[in-house]
């Protein structure tokens, strides 16, 4: 069984009186614990297509299945209930929550879902100790370099103990090294906890370290490709 | 708890744009209920001293008397309304007074007077004439003696131990008149009640008359002001064949006036929360703005739109209250402290006396003004709130989260 599976995936923007076909007949499944890139130049549909997967968005036609859940059926509060109890979502930007400190930040999602205060300190700290923060916990976000807040960004995703995280350009405000340091400890969470991810990026970094490559190019899929 | 505590934190983002709101609603709370104490202790203080000079809580009268005024429409079973008054144990004090209009004449000039023939003991509970003494004495032993107002005193030349000639119709309608010893100079907040008022023994104007003095009105103290109805009603059922009414009756203007003082400054407090509404919803549009991605990407995480909707309510309610609050318990302390030392108004005392008001202010507040103070900053909040929640929640994450300010 497909963690997640797109069936004829359509997606149009009408932006002043324009159609723009972003996305066109896409079929793809992921299965569990696959370390996914998806690839392709600008404008060729990569981020739509993560938001289609993460609920983001909604298609114009054709579904999006998760754990055999037809996502695009969901009402909003259905759809947010439903991305809080199973995806985790990386940004470019970092995106941490300024006021809070990186503790508060990976407890956040975990106070939403409505988890005890015991299981949620034993598990940002883990975490936080996973990502090479534990000595940063209670530093505010604008106290951390971008490398050490995309490391909080990834102990938060998967804090709600998601089906799989959603990476759109994690690297892209990084250095090389905080990069290759995040995509490390993101393939080792990804094989110690088989976390599934599922990358939109243009980074070669992130290409060498995944197993397979989805190549979009004006919203179809070009490739797909399983690398060693 | 957990959206209290981000939107505690999140008020502080901008510390100098939230500084400049809650400031404005600190002074402005400060100040307006300052202003309202000053307003309601100026009034009540005013009723306080109509009450205590003059009227007391309750009186009974002839039904014909209020209107006319004449001599011979006096209570002629004062005896049994004393019985009942003393049976009720809800009268503190009462005092039987004679109530007639007639001349002073001293040697100069002459005036119209109001002659209350008071029993003196029982008049002290009653009201404080005797406390309002500026020269001589509350009446002696002797016989024939007087208390008049400065301003009478004034008018007619009279001092201390000075003779006044009384003059009024008798009850066999021959005019009857009496000279008296001034022993009192009173000055009450009033000037006109001064002028216009004598107090006499109710003993010598019973052996001035044949038939002994009339009783044209009872004055009546309860053990609480909040007892004045339930006392009035049950006099009024026990006394159908006489007029019994309370200050709020007997003084309909203050009465009247009361009620609209407390809905004016309801209404003056409104339109200083009306203003600091147009700040709050500015501040808090600008906040939503900044933090556009933000919400996008609490959204995308798994924040539901009420949580948000929530989230931007109780940072309006902080900012607000922040400033609100502190300017609340600034305006309680100021009147607290006000209420028992007083304001000096002395420099205005001439003019305040015209209108029967005291010199000494004693700003006060009731507990009520500031539950719908409250309830109004509380509804203030929420309105400056809205129209940013709403544009909150209306956010789509996928946009939002793309959106760089």
């Amino acid at each position: 069984m497909s963690l997640i599976k797109i069936v004829n995936l359509n997606k149009v923007y009408d932006a002043n009186k324009i159609s723009v076909h972003a996305l066109k007949d896409i079929n793809l499944e992921i299965g569990k614990g696959e370390f996914t890139a998806i690839i392709g130049p600008s404008g060729s549909g990569k981020t739509t297509l993560l938001n289609m997967i993460g609920g983001l968005d909604s298609p114009t036609s054709g579904k999006v299945f998760i754990n055999d859940i037809d996502i695009s059926r969901l009402k909003p509060d259905e759809l947010i209930n439903f991305r809080l109890q199973n995806i985790g979502f990386v940004f470019q930007s970092f995106n941490l929550i300024p006021v809070l400190t990186a503790k508060e930040n990976v407890e956040f999602i975990m106070l939403l879902q409505g988890v005890s205060k015991e299981e949620r300190e034993k598990r940002t700290i883990e975490l936080l100790n996973a990502v090479g923060l534990v000595d940063k916990i209670n530093a505010r976000p604008y106290e951390l370099s971008g490398g050490q807040q995309q490391r909080v960004a990834v102990a938060r995703a998967i804090a709600s103990r998601p089906s799989f995280v959603l990476a759109d350009e994690p690297t892209a405000n990084l250095d090389s090294v905080a990069a290759e340091g995040l995509l490390d400890i993101m393939e080792e969470l990804n094989q110690k906890l088989g976390m599934t991810y599922i990358f939109a990026t243009h980074d070669n970094k992130v290409v060498k370290k995944v197993r397979r490559v989805i190549t979009l190019e004006d919203g179809k899929i070009k490739s797909d490709i399983l690398q060693n | 708890m957990m959206l209290a505590k981000l939107a505690w934190k999140n008020i502080w983002r901008n510390k100098k744009r939230s500084l400049i709101i809650i400031l404005s609603a600190l002074f402005g709370i400060w100040g307006g209920i300052f202003s309202n104490g000053i307003f309601i202790g100026l009034w009540e203080t005013t009723v306080e001293a109509t009450i205590n000079r003059e009227f007391a809580h309750i009186q009974i009268h002839n039904p014909e008397f209020p209107d006319e005024k004449l001599i011979n429409q006096f209570i002629s079973n004062y005896d049994e309304v004393e019985k009942i008054l003393q049976n009720n144990s809800l009268i503190k004090s009462f005092s039987k007074r004679t109530v007639i209009e007639g001349m002073a004449s001293s040697p100069t000039s002459v005036a119209g007077v109001k002659i209350i023939a008071i029993e003196p003991d029982k008049e002290k509970t009653i009201t404080s004439i005797h406390q309002k003494l500026i020269e001589g004495i509350y009446f002696s032993n002797r016989d024939y003696e007087i208390l008049i107002g400065k301003k009478l005193a004034d008018r007619l030349k009279l001092k201390l131990n000075s003779k006044v000639v009384l003059s009024f119709q008798g009850l066999d309608n021959n005019l009857v008149a009496s000279a008296f010893r001034v022993v009192g100079i009173f000055k009450t907040e009033s000037k006109i009640f001064d002028e216009t008022n004598v107090f006499i023994k109710q003993n010598d104007l019973s052996s001035i008359l044949d038939e002994g003095a009339p009783i044209h009105e009872f004055a009546i103290r309860v053990n609480s002001v909040e007892l004045i109805d339930t006392a009035t009603n049950i006099l009024k059922s026990q006394l159908r064949d006489l007029k019994v009414e309370s200050w709020k009756e007997l003084v309909p203007e203050l009465s009247l006036t009361s009620e609209f003082l407390y809905l004016e400054l309801n209404i003056f407090m409104g339109i200083i929360l009306f203003a600091l509404l147009f700040g709050i919803s500015n501040t808090m549009m600008m906040s939503v703005f900044e933090r556009i991605r933000e919400f996008g990407v609490l959204m995308a995480i798994g924040m539901k739109r009420i949580r948000l909707f929530i989230l931007i309510i109780l940072e309006s309610i902080f900012l607000l209250f922040s400033g609100g609050l502190t300017g609340t318990l600034l305006g309680y302390f100021s009147i607290e402290i006000l209420s028992k030392k007083g304001i000096n108004l002395s420099i205005f005392e001439e003019g305040l006396s015209a209108y029967g008001l005291s010199a000494i202010l004693y700003p006060t507040l009731p507990f009520h003004m500031y539950v719908s103070l409250f309830l109004m900053m509380m509804l203030t909040a929420i309105v400056a709130s809205l129209s940013p929640a709403m544009k909150a929640i209306r956010l789509k994450p996928a946009e939002a989260i793309r959106t760089y300010i």
